[in-house]
């Protein structure tokens, strides 16, 4: 039975089935059989995380090592927060209810630049000292992975070392290389020093970062022969050889993305210019629909799951799209499983995709035109038009759909409030294109929700250079939103301009910003990605107390020569590309899909070949 | 079409499954187990389920059930126990699978076994010298007011090793459910008891002559 102050903490708190573990598919182990312990630490709540497919596929790669277990951690909720606080309860991983203090590597998933504070704090709670500098043998090694350790220098000093890239290989190899230290019990110096010879593997504290006086870098240098000057990001190079994972932990309380998925593929051939993943992804490979169909088949099986996902960052582009989803259409029908397909590009949205989908169970349509007016469009590379728009809505409303959520961005570069007036030209033609169709669904009408989020420019994307809009520009575009909307079947959502703020301040950080964010954490700064808990003036307070100016990193244009607190990172997209990709925006020029024809970002040298097979006909 | 009983515990991790979240993990574990059972039908087709008596959060039970309907008209029992048992979350163990005997709406009665520090005497003794512990009570009509002394005139307990253990035997049931969490609320707000130190486990379910509901 639990320890009784967990108990009573979890008495007093919301949703306990949070904190309890246990759940389907948990894998526990004996400790005495295990020669390597992984905290798997997710910086936000459960439910967010026990949504995040990454998770997942680690989670049983490295349990499948009889002598390794991981295990998994969450930020525990507030009130969570404030009961473990009071009882002295460390922050503990669910399987085994040990506190992270117990482990030999601690991993954080960094998926977003406003969970960081959640990192302090989980560290903090698990009474582990933040700064990499005061820790010792004798504490977790504490390392992070995921998409913003593409630049995540604000946080350089709190980590021992950062995994860029893909982790299937690449975390059993740091994995092996702690075990055999701690066999050898070698200094963490000693250990580093391995872990910086791991392809992608990143040790901060092995390089100085010098800067100039207007504050900008002059230079980020290697103090130690074993790293390397710049860090290339691992990668799978053929996602065939790599097994999906087939046994997820299935949540009891009811995670955000509570399905069974399946990655089809991995990178995006698209290239819109503000998508990071889009980037640091390539280049794109996809698995074959025989490996998937089978993959789905067993998951299913495994998890009991009622829906499966065919996740990617965008299915529709997997070659064998209709192939996989007559194969599974037999089985997913005699078990009672419905299949969903999140991210759907308006471009080749078919009937028969449609039809393939909606079998078992009507999903709502969702669609991402990112921009309102098509010169935009062109602007980030989203090579959408109004007519495959009006194509895709006019297949929806004759097959039954009566509401469409569309989502767009605010504070694109080049913007005017022409693009603004556009976002609700678009959806009031949607709504018209509705009621002029004369298979709509009888005495039903139609609900278009437009759904704005603030642009943010990020590191390793074209848009890297440009500064983002200010909080009273986004707040004046927000108003000229509610102003050009006159239908009340068109609902509009925006996201709050002040945590976007915070989120291009980190993803285009450098290290000064360390003390801002512990001293912000100090203050009670946490779940910064929640408006309920986000304190926007007690940052600026914090901000101005270490004399940093924000606008420096958020609202400053970045020289196409400077160099960046991220520029010893490569994912394999050249510089050259970025800029190049930049120079087409500001021109309103489109790039073809890397699928269609190859654009030379750079890419493909991670392969060690071309990533496509040009002489078959791959776009659709 | 057959009906049949699935009898499970909800002990430790599994105690803090709520109600809703425990349909779906019932609704995914019997997937995953493979046995047959039958969908409803329609539009949002899932598995057809009835729980009986379900627990509040928090309390254990060696005696939950819940029903699933077959088109097997012969089902072999103890197959299905075994390929269930298997798939469970922590917490949760099925102990039989049956045919019904009972409909859930004869449950009149259920037992309770309480576990509490040795400390908590003192607030059993103050309980045991009240004559009436009246407690609101919300039901669907709005609120109740009880006296608890009625169901419980006295709490005997008795000491095992390190704690003390007491027997409640309350009225269960549609419109008549009395659970222990009623008694601990008083307890907390008049007897000094600090509610969350006390486990509850449910030991019974019984009919109206007190019998085993089956």
């Amino acid at each position: 039975m639990f320890d009784p102050k967990l108990k009573e903490a979890l008495a007093r708190v919301q949703k306990p089935g949070r904190y309890t573990g246990g759940e389907p598919g948990c894998i526990i182990k004996n400790k005495e059989d295990v020669d390597l312990r992984f905290a798997f630490c997710f910086p936000d709540t459960y439910e967010v995380g026990m949504s995040f497919l990454g998770m997942k596929i680690l989670y049983e790669l490295l349990n499948e090592r009889p002598n390794w277990w991981c295990e998994r951690a969450f930020m525990p909720w507030l009130d969570m927060k404030q009961e473990m606080e009071r009882l002295h309860i460390p922050t503990y991983a669910l399987e085994s209810k040990d506190p992270l203090t117990v482990f030999d590597i601690v991993g954080f998933t960094l998926q977003y630049e406003l969970s960081y504070t959640n990192i302090l704090a989980m560290l903090d709670l698990a009474g582990i000292p933040l700064y990499s500098k005061d820790r010792d043998e004798s504490w977790p090694l504490i390392v992070a992975g995921g998409p913003c350790v593409c630049n995540a220098e604000p946080i350089a000093d709190f980590i021992d070392m950062m995994m860029l890239g893909e982790g299937e290989l690449q975390l059993p190899e740091v994995c092996a290389t702690v075990e055999q230290a701690k066999k050898e019990g070698i200094s963490k110096k000693e250990l580093l020093r391995r872990l910086a010879k791991i392809g992608g593997c990143y040790v901060p504290s092995f390089y100085d970062v010098t800067y100039k006086e207007d504050g900008r870098i002059q230079a980020i240098t290697p103090n130690e022969e074993c790293a390397p000057a710049v860090i290339h990001k691992a990668i799978i190079k053929d996602m065939n050889t790599q097994k999906l994972p087939t046994n997820f932990v299935v949540p009891m309380v009811g995670a955000v993305h509570d399905r069974a998925q399946i990655e089809v593929l991995r990178g995006c051939v698209r290239g819109c210019r503000f998508c990071q993943a889009g980037f640091i992804y390539r280049p794109m490979r996809q698995r074959d629909a025989e490996l998937l169909n089978r993959a789905a088949q067993d998951l299913c099986a495994n998890t009991g799951y009622e829906e499966i996902s065919l996740t990617s960052l965008s299915t529709s582009d997997h070659s064998q799209l209709e192939t996989l989803l007559d194969d599974m259409a037999p089985w997913t029908e005699k078990e009672h499983v419905s299949i969903s397909l999140p991210s759907l590009r308006i471009d080749n949205f078919t009937e028969s995709l449609i039809e393939k989908t909606t079998k078992v169970r009507k999903s709502g349509l969702t669609f991402a035109p990112e921009a309102g007016t098509q010169r935009l469009r062109d602007v980030i590379n989203k090579n959408i038009t109004w007519e495959e728009i009006e194509k895709t809505c006019t297949l929806a409303f004759n097959a039954g759909y009566t509401s469409v959520k569309l989502y767009f961005m605010m504070g694109l570069p080049t913007e005017t409030l022409e693009d603004i007036e556009g976002i609700a030209k678009t959806a009031q033609q949607i709504v018209e294109l509705y009621y002029a169709n004369p298979n709509k669904p009888k005495g039903r009408g139609v609900q278009v929700t437009i759904s704005c989020a603030c642009f943010v420019p990020k590191p390793h994307t074209p848009f890297q250079f440009v500064p983002q809009d200010t909080e009273q520009m986004l707040r004046e575009k927000q108003q000229h939103l509610l102003h050009s909307v006159h239908s009340k079947k068109i609902h509009v959502n925006y996201h709050d301009s002040k945590t976007s703020f915070l989120e291009a301040v980190f993803a285009k950080g450098d290290r000064r910003l360390a003390p801002v964010i512990e001293a912000a954490y100090r203050k009670g700064c946490f779940f910064d990605g929640w408006d309920e808990c986000f304190q926007y003036d007690t940052w600026l307070e914090t901000f101005r107390e270490f004399n940093m100016d924000t606008a420096f990193y958020a609202n400053r244009f970045i020289e196409l020569d400077e160099l960046t607190p991220w520029s010893h990172l490569d994912y394999g997209v050249s510089h050259e590309f970025l800029v190049r990709e930049y120079k087409k925006a500001t021109m309103a020029q489109t790039t073809q899909p890397c699928n269609r024809v190859c654009s030379a970002c750079g890419a493909n040298k991670l392969l060690g070949g071309a990533c496509f097979d040009y002489s078959k006909d791959l776009v659709h | 079409m057959t009906t049949v009983r699935i009898w499970f515990t909800k002990t430790g991790e599994a105690s803090y499954i709520s109600l809703l979240d425990l349909q779906r993990v019932m609704q995914r574990s019997i997937k995953r187990s493979g046995i047959p059972v039958w969908y409803t039908m329609g539009f949002n087709p899932h598995i057809y389920m009835t729980f009986a008596n379900p627990l509040p959060l928090g309390q254990e039970s060696l005696v939950e059930s819940v029903d699933v309907k077959t088109e097997l008209e012969k089902v072999p029992l103890e197959d299905w126990r075994q390929a269930l048992d298997q798939v469970m979350p922590l917490g949760i163990k099925v102990t039989r699978v049956t045919l019904p005997q009972y409909k859930a709406e004869k449950i009149s009665f259920a037992r309770y076994q309480l576990r509490m520090p040795l400390s908590a005497q003192t607030s059993v003794d103050a309980y045991n010298q009240l004559e009436t512990a009246v407690i609101l009570k919300k039901t669907k009509r709005g609120h109740k007011e009880i006296d608890l002394k009625q169901a419980l005139p006295r709490i005997e307990t008795e000491q095992k090793e390190n704690e003390l253990q007491a027997e409640l035997l309350l009225t269960a049931g549609e419109g008549n459910n009395l659970n222990p969490s009623l008694w601990l609320n008083f307890m907390q707000e008049h007897c000094g008891l600090n509610a969350t130190d006390v486990s509850v486990l449910r030991t019974a379910l019984l009919l109206e002559d007190q019998t085993d509901f089956r």
